[in-house]
């Protein structure tokens, strides 16, 4: 039996996206907590890069995500200042079980739904770049362009209107 | 037999699923967020698998409309636990019993 080396590769990458999403969510400190995210996004991108090849999304994936929003997080948990008694937090035991319970269901019913898709994807570099991509979103989703960039700059008034102390 | 779309959607639910243990488990609001943020990346790996089987572009143009939309989730979120921590003194969600019956 031939094993084929794009499996390992997804196996690999795979193992590496879930490691960190748990270094997310079991991690106390919150700083290493959004060191481990910004690990996962990194993956992530590598992952779309490698196997779907998407170089365009792969980049915005690192710039935007990675680069832009993690960089913010850091910013403002740096600025707390946490002490050690301040974020450290008790795991309660019985919303352990119920939030793993209620996981499992719902990992349930979807891998039954999904158990149908035998959908194949071809790994590799050669998928859709940044001229693909520009193309459909300046001609069928022009409108939801132009919706985001109002989203975005309705985003940053209000920010500054929360976070002002005195309007 | 290759990798295919079976494989990628256990893995954009299992980091999901994650994502929703960590909001539902944990008690830090900036780490209860960086959860969410986690959710969205599954439904994104969902969304890149989905366009690769289906060789069409589309799904990158919504990852791309999901990455922008958090950006902007992300700075008033920001904001409001700025706010949180300045009037509560903390940043715990237990802190937030103003409505609390």
């Amino acid at each position: 039996m031939v094993i084929n080396p794009w499996n390992l590769v997804f196996l690999f990458f795979a193992l590496l996206v879930l490691l960190s999403a748990v270094g997310v969510v079991a991690i106390r400190h919150p700083v290493y907590s959004a060191l481990s995210l910004l690990a996962n996004l990194c993956i992530t991108a590598v992952l779309y890069l490698v196997l779907m090849g998407a170089p365009f999304i792969a980049m915005i994936q690192v710039i935007v995500y990675a680069g832009a929003i993690m960089v913010f997080f850091l910013f403002v948990i740096m600025l707390m200042n946490l002490r050690k008694g301040e974020y450290e937090e008790r795991m309660v035991p019985w919303r352990l079980l119920l939030g793993v319970s209620a996981a499992a269901v719902f990992a349930f019913q979807v891998f039954i739904l999904a158990g149908e898709w035998r959908g194949f994807l071809p790994p590799g570099a050669h998928g859709f770049g940044a001229k693909d991509l520009s193309h459909l979103i300046f001609t069928r989703y022009i409108l939801a362009f132009e919706l985001v960039s109002v989203l975005i700059f309705v985003a940053a008034l209000g920010a500054v209107a929360l976070a002002k102390k005195k309007l | 037999m290759g990798v295919g779309l079976f494989q990628y959607t256990v893995l954009s639910v299992l980091v999901f699923l994650l994502g929703a243990l960590g909001l539902m488990i944990r008690k830090n609001v900036i780490v209860m967020f960086l959860c969410l943020e986690l959710m969205l990346n599954g439904v994104n790996i969902l969304f890149m698998a989905l366009a690769r089987c289906r060789g069409s572009v589309e799904g990158q143009v919504i990852v791309l409309f999901v990455m922008a939309v958090a950006a902007a989730e992300a700075a008033i979120g920001m904001a409001i636990i700025t706010t949180f921590y300045r009037n509560r003194g903390g940043v715990g969600v237990d802190r937030a019993d103003l409505m609390k019956w």
